[in-house]
């Protein structure tokens, strides 16, 4: 080990993580993947969304998940949020305790409650993640009062550090989501994610359909707000351009399956297997 | 054989003429509910006592009255009072409203129970969206007739989503619509009906009393049952429940006053006043009442004898 | 000069690069094979600047991108010390090698990798911190050396998006360089400046060597060669060829390294 290490300990551990749609016969498992050709099984009543998926990310740290719509990514997304069920390995989350529990063994209630202020995750439609019918405050006190706060004063205060924080105009607090462009969807939806300073956040898709120009703000602004927060991150989305500046190690899906994972730009400038290198020359053509 | 069957069939005829007999004695059972009905009633009561605050669902039989007008209460009256009891049924704080006179009728003539104006006399007091100002006892037990028992109907409509609300006490979306009402509002705009935490852990919608009632639900002396026919929810808050109305810890909870407001007829201060128009209620010189008749009634007899 | 080098036991290298070879597997181009280095063996110590010399694609871009697992080493080691230790840099975890990296070790590419909608002071101020200075200390650096690198302070708190090559190239250096690592890989960093902005920026460069820092770089002309290196190595095909003090080694690459 060199000096001091600034190694920082493992947060999140997911490992040899399944997710089968439909029928659950373990045969469908040889009959697809990266080889196959596909993640459905032959007979079509089997879809491997993922399988055999297994990553680590530590504090600090971002992990990028790539891959084209049906790689499975946000299937892997989904399996971590507890926003539906996996069929298969573990997914070993360090607690705020100290002690470490297996998200896919919680019960939904144990689940919810760890989305509190453990786990949040920010997504690509805006909808999910937030209330549109409630302000851009009330988003936020909704995640401040789940977690005890009883305050106003404190939660005006905090809501009003949040969105200045992920650049909202403060005039704008008071204002329904709905009426929100997209990119400010975004923003509030990043700072409601940050309100009780988890320490894991998961990004699906963050910045997708958005316009060039707003998506290039909001990405700025996670990665200001990983570089400042020490989260550990787990990064899903198709554009390379977002796994290259958020993230620092990440692994390529292809048809449910990890295809090859490493340091992101060496994924980039040195890609190893056929299809992560079909995938890069695509992306730079 | 068929003699055997014969005295069978007597002997059946004659146990269905008693019971006929016993049911014409005592009207109370023929009257509305049946025994089966009555028990099943008193054990989702039980129920809600034992896990205060939780909306236990019963079998909502059809009253003489419509749903929404009492059927609730009046369920759980009927369940509970026999002919020793005396009942007193107020409607907005007056015995004499209709809605109050006829549900005290229904009571008394289908249970035997007695009837009665004043509150000591009561044993029970069903009562619609009030309680009476005079403070009730540990012998006595309060009957609120429920339209809304969801306290977050307004924030969800899905029964389901409802369900796992309250399973995980998860009321973080009514602290937002608390929240949104301040902010919007400058203060808490919710007036009857607020939403308070009983015994620490369920949400209740305290029907839709006036906040002014509400402190006096919390360590109550009396066992209160709310009643929802339409809804078919019955909730309990038995005696010396912790009772805390939902609001933020830098802003108080405050009961309806209004500077300077007296009532009319008794010149009482401290209680629920209501705004009438100039000629109703003899209160010429004045637009405030008590909203409780009997209390006001007895105050203005007890300052005569003065 | 560094005064532990006076010492009777000399300090062993900083980076010993021993047998480091690779091919590159083009899946796509009939899986065709492409050898990038041949076994390369080097050593650089601290307060020594190696200079990599050699017609393009001789390696020496590859070599430096193997050192710093951008590629993937084929095989061969790349041994990287400090006074508490070594680490094997081709066998080290990803997430270990993650985290080593910028801190005890750098990379200074000839393109600035940033936030497009970051200003400069604050990008280089915020490589700082990511090398352990506080904040405020950080930032006073950043100002010396945009200063130093004659970026203008108008620039300072402009998106670096909007930069021309030459002003991203210095605020690039002057990340790269901040609190420096003690080994620094430098991939062509003053391939966009004009001859006064170059002179700054080679006078930067030589002051880290000054101050102990092990430096690794490829330039493309042999005159900054001739003023930073201690020693050049010259590669051919992957492999080294040649190796010794600028003087004795440069004149007869006259012609060949350009």
């Amino acid at each position: 080990m060199i000096g001091a290490s600034p190694m920082r300990p493992t947060v999140l551990r997911v490992e040899q993580l399944g997710k089968i749609f439909g029928s659950q016969d373990p045969a469908a498992v040889a009959q697809t993947g990266p080889d196959a050709g596909s993640e459905k099984s032959p007979d079509g009543s089997s879809v491997v969304a993922a399988w055999d998926v297994s990553f680590d990310v530590a504090s600090g740290e971002a992990f990028g998940v790539i891959g084209e719509s049906g790689s499975g990514k946000s299937t892997v997304m989904r399996a971590i949020a507890g926003d539906h069920s996996a069929s298969a390995g573990s997914v070993w989350m360090q607690r705020r305790d100290g002690s470490t529990s297996d998200l896919l063994t919680m019960s939904p209630s144990e689940r919810r409650a760890l989305r509190v202020d453990e786990l949040a995750v920010v997504y690509q439609d805006a909808a999910e993640g937030l209330d549109l019918n409630v302000t851009a405050g009330g988003n936020i006190a909704d995640r401040l009062t789940a977690a005890g706060c009883r305050h106003f004063g404190q939660i005006r205060e905090r809501a009003a550090e949040l969105l200045e924080r992920t650049e909202v105009p403060l005039d704008r607090m008071d204002d329904l989501v709905r009426t929100f462009s997209g990119g400010m969807r975004q923003r509030v939806q990043l700072a409601r994610a940050l309100a009780n300073r988890p320490p894991i956040v998961l990004f699906d898709e963050p910045t997708t359909g958005l316009d060039a120009s707003v998506a290039a703000g909001v990405l700025d602004l996670i990665r200001s707000l990983l570089e400042e927060l020490g989260i550990a991150a787990v990064v899903v989305s198709h554009d390379f351009a977002v796994i290259e500046m958020l993230t620092s190690r990440c692994m390529v899906m292809q048809h449910g399956r990890v295809v090859e994972q490493g340091l992101t730009d060496q994924l980039f400038e040195d890609p190893q297997a056929p299809y992560t290198q079909r995938l890069v020359a695509a992306a730079r053509a | 054989m068929s003699a055997t069957l014969s005295e069978s069939i007597d002997r059946l005829d004659a146990a269905a003429e008693s019971r006929l007999d016993s049911l014409l004695e005592s009207p109370g059972d023929v009257g509305i509910l049946d025994e089966h009905a009555k028990r099943e009633l008193r054990r989702a009561i039980l129920t809600a006592v034992c896990v205060p605050g939780y909306q236990v669902p019963f079998g909502s039989r059809e009253m003489p009255v419509a749903r929404g007008w009492g059927s609730g209460g009046l369920q759980i009256t009927l369940a509970l009072v026999g002919a020793d009891d005396v009942v007193k049924v107020i409607d907005q704080g007056d015995d004499e409203g209709v809605n109050a006179v006829n549900l005290r009728r229904l009571v008394t003539e289908t249970t035997g129970a007695t009837e009665t104006t004043e509150v000591d006399e009561a044993t029970v007091v069903q009562t619609r969206h009030r309680i009476p100002e005079d403070e009730l006892d540990e012998h006595q037990t309060l009957v609120l007739q429920v339209p809304v028992p969801e306290p977050l109907r307004g924030v969800e409509r899905n029964i389901a989503e409802l369900g796992r609300m309250h399973a995980e006490a998860d009321y973080s979306r009514m602290w937002v619509s608390l929240y949104e009402d301040k902010v919007r509002n400058g203060v808490i705009t919710k007036s009857t009906g607020y939403p308070c935490l009983v015994g620490g852990r369920y949400v209740i919608a305290t029907t839709p009393i006036p906040r002014w009632d509400v402190p006096r639900l919390h360590h109550a002396p009396f066992l209160s049952l709310f009643g929802a026919g339409r809804e078919r929810k019955i909730y309990a808050i038995p005696p010396d429940t912790d009772v805390e109305p939902l609001t933020f810890d830098d802003v108080p909870f405050e009961v309806e006053r209004t500077a300077g407001a007296r009532c009319a007829l008794c010149g009482a201060t401290e209680a629920y006043l209501i705004e009438v128009p100039p000629s109703v209620g003899g209160a010429e010189d004045g637009r405030w009442i008590c909203s409780d008749t009997s209390w006001c009634r007895r105050r203005r007899a007890t300052d005569g004898d003065a | 000069m560094n005064s532990q080098q006076q010492d009777a036991q000399p300090r062993p290298p900083v980076l010993s690069v021993r047998g480091l070879r690779k091919h590159f597997v083009l899946h796509n181009v009939d899986g065709r094979n492409v050898n990038g280095l041949n076994g390369v063996d080097l050593d650089v110590s601290a307060g020594e600047h190696v200079a990599l010399a050699g017609s393009s694609g001789a390696g020496k871009s590859t070599l430096l991108k193997c050192i710093y697992r951008t590629y993937l080493p084929s095989a061969g080691t790349a041994t990287l010390r400090s006074p508490t230790g070594e680490v094997e840099l081709t066998a080290l975890a990803d997430a270990e090698l993650a985290g080593i990296r910028g801190r005890q070790f750098g990379y200074v590419s000839q393109f600035l990798r940033a936030e497009p909608r970051r200003g400069a002071l604050d990008i280089v101020a915020r490589a700082g911190v990511a090398r352990g200075m506080d904040r405020a200390v950080a930032t006073e650096a950043a100002a010396v050396s945009l200063r130093r690198l004659n970026v203008d302070e108008s620039l300072w708190d402009v998106f670096a998006s909007v930069l021309s090559g030459g002003e991203k190239q210095r605020v690039n250096l002057a990340a790269g360089t901040i609190s420096p690592p003690q080994l620094l890989l430098l991939d062509e960093p003053v391939s966009a400046l004009d001859p006064a902005n170059r002179e700054a920026a080679l006078e930067l460069i030589s002051d880290l060597t000054s101050h102990g820092v092990a430096v690794l770089a490829v330039f493309h002309d042999l005159d900054a060669m001739a003023r930073l290196a201690s020693r050049v190595e010259v590669m051919r095909d992957g492999r080294i060829v040649e190796s010794g003090p600028p003087g004795e080694v440069l004149h007869h690459l006259e012609g060949v390294a350009r």
